[in-house]
């Protein structure tokens, strides 16, 4: 009994076997105060929170999310159309404080790698185990005058006041007048989004205002996702003018005119410019980015950053796995990362989990299309297993995107 | 000795106390089932309880029904843009898992809520479905015939459509016969009654 160490005396004294027992023996150090930040309370960071307290209750969980309110991206487009509220999209955090998730309405300010530490105003919280979810932010400075207009011309890209804003201005937008739409170059957030919104916007035009048409230029040679899908449903709207390849550059608010990297210049009479985007500012900041400067790389298993120990990363704000920047599919990374952080800080080995995908778009006022993606992990990397579209648009499409985000709001925040 | 002993003692027994505080808050994922199952919530619903009407609720489903359904839309025999490429992925896993994982979780009615005239002209129609399904809805043991108690009716609606269309087949050439032969008589007012009847089953 010379040399007696706790875990010999545990072993000894047969109390190590009812430890053992009943889950295995975890370091002390640990064991003493385990705590997981999550920063971005959106998809990815609400769900890592609430499926981190799920895995293990012992656990301390923050989130730090300045908004005190949820709104869906998924479905805002329906919102431009008229066919759905705002108010439908927005919920609240309580559901995350019954699984015991502590949240904090502020802005993580700065990420301390070293000190296991994110700053929060004055006050700094430690972490064992640090989520990063932030989401995206717009790289203003590539398209000339838009930082100086930003406010004025409006995104819509992350739902909230803006999608209201763009709302009111279809609304308000005589019968015949223009409107031009901007697609980013990949990649950006919900790659078939751009395309939902503008079959929901010519078939408002198209059903409102019949003299109206809709420019879309598409910084991309070809619509980016569910390509023959979407093609078949510009067909129905005569009102609907794609333009491929056309990059915008420069906007001139005063003359209400885009200018393309062709040289052709778009008048409007409204505009929704959908910036192209990186990773979220603090992924930045605290050099999680990759050489692109714009987005993280991470382990596919644990969605730990390749560049920084104890920070994982999730959501849209990473790169390098075959997957959409969707809300499904951050979703599924938050339950994954909670997973593989919640068995580190156990001193287990993470289980093997590939995401899925399963995504809709809505086309019109009743009909839907969707693209579904099932992943495996292979040589420790996600990979494809297969993609299935459906046949065409219908309104059992659009029945089962409301089964869908019924069950994954409540699965992110429920 | 021994007295360096007992302060280490004080202390074992502590943190033995507090362990034991923590494992009895066990999560609710400790299975492979459960891990292997975790992107399946995003739309059955957190333990397999969808709370969409469209979407099948899993809690409580019997394995080898589960694990039919699943070679059915691998194999291409069942026809759902969502399934098939999902039931590769439950696939690659070996199915065994998730499908005890689902059996073996309870099941909560369907969430949403059914017109009670529907409800009331569906349990009539349903005396021609009992003598499989089972005069609650439960099934058969061996997971041939599904439980229909408490499954969300937009999803057993749909399911009895595609039955009527022959674009779903019973295996068993029995069930085919007897299910052509009650479905002829029905359109799909009735399929919607009848699944409200069966949603509405406690």
């Amino acid at each position: 009994m010379q040399n007696l160490t706790r875990r010999n005396f545990l072993k000894a004294s047969g109390l190590g076997a009812a430890l053992l027992g009943a889950g295995g023996i975890r370091s002390f150090a640990a064991e003493a105060k385990r705590r997981v930040v999550v920063i971005g309370g959106g998809w990815g960071g609400a769900t890592a929170a609430k499926y981190s307290r799920l895995t293990d209750p012992s656990i301390e969980v923050t989130l730090l999310e300045p908004s005190r309110e949820f709104i869906s991206c998924p479905f805002s487009n329906l919102v431009l159309a008229g066919v759905e509220s705002l108010k439908n999209l927005t919920m609240n955090y309580n559901g995350l404080r019954k699984h015991g998730v502590k949240i904090r309405h502020e802005a993580a300010a700065a990420i301390e790698p070293d000190k296991r530490r994110v700053r929060v105003g004055k006050d700094s919280l430690e972490y064992d185990r640090l989520i990063v979810s932030p989401g995206i932010d717009f790289q203003w400075e590539l398209v000339e005058g838009l930082a100086q207009a930003k406010d004025t011309v409006l995104h819509a890209w992350k739902a909230g006041p803006q999608t209201l804003q763009l709302a009111k201005q279809l609304q308000s937008l005589a019968d015949g007048g223009v409107v031009v739409m901007t697609v980013p170059p990949v990649a950006f957030r919900c790659p078939p989004g751009p395309y939902e919104r503008a079959s929901m916007i010519a078939w408002y035009l198209h059903t409102k205002k019949p003299k109206s048409k809709l420019i879309v230029l598409d910084a991309n040679k070809d619509i980016v996702s569910k390509t023959g899908l979407f093609k078949a449903v510009f067909k129905d709207y005569p009102n609907l003018d794609y333009r491929p390849s056309q990059k915008v550059e420069k906007i001139d608010v005063g003359a209400k005119e885009v200018t393309t990297e062709p040289g052709d210049k778009v008048k409007y009479d409204v505009i929704n410019l959908i910036p192209p985007q990186r990773a979220g500012a603090i992924a930045v900041e605290a050099d999680l980015v990759g050489g692109d400067k714009r987005w993280c790389e991470v382990d596919h298993v644990t969605y730990e950053s390749v560049k920084q120990k104890n920070i994982h990363v999730i959501g849209d704000a990473t790169i390098g796995l075959p997957v959409p920047k969707s809300g499904n599919v951050a979703n599924a990374m938050g339950k994954i990362c909670a997973t593989a952080v919640v068995n580190l800080l156990n001193g287990k080995e993470p289980p093997v989990i590939a995401p899925g995908n399963t995504c809709y778009s809505w086309v019109n006022d009743k009909e839907a299309i969707a693209v579904v993606n099932a992943y495996k992990i292979e040589n420790g990397k996600v990979v494809q297993i297969e993609q299935k579209l459906t046949p065409g648009k219908s309104v059992a499409v659009a029945r089962n995107s409301l089964a869908w985000r019924a069950s994954i709001w409540n699965d992110v925040l429920g | 000795m021994r007295k360096s002993l007992l302060p280490s003692l004080l202390l074992v027994t502590m943190l033995v106390l507090i362990f034991a505080a923590a494992e009895t808050e066990a999560g609710p994922l400790d299975s492979p089932g459960a891990q292997k199952a975790l992107v399946c919530s995003a739309c059955h619903g957190f333990a397999g309880n969808s709370p969409g009407n469209t979407v099948p609720i899993l809690a409580g489903i019997n394995a080898n029904y589960f694990k039919k359904a699943i070679k059915d839309y691998a194999e291409g025999k069942r026809l759902s843009p969502e399934m098939e490429p999902y039931s590769k992925y439950v696939v690659q896993f070996g199915v065994d898992d998730i499908a005890n994982y689902f059996a073996s979780q309870k099941r909560q009615p369907a969430k949403v809520k059914a017109d009670p005239n529907a409800v009331s002209r569906g349990a009539t129609l349903a005396t021609q479905c009992i003598s499989c399904h089972g005069d609650k809805g439960d099934g058969d043991t061996e997971g041939t015939i599904p439980a229909l108690r408490g499954q969300a009716a937009g999803f057993v609606q749909a399911q009895l459509a595609l039955f009527k269309a022959d674009k779903r087949k019973p295996e068993d050439a029995i069930l085919e016969e007897s299910k052509k032969r009650i479905l002829k008589g029905l359109d799909n007012n009735d399929f919607a009654d009848l699944a409200a009847y069966f949603a509405s089953l406690k």
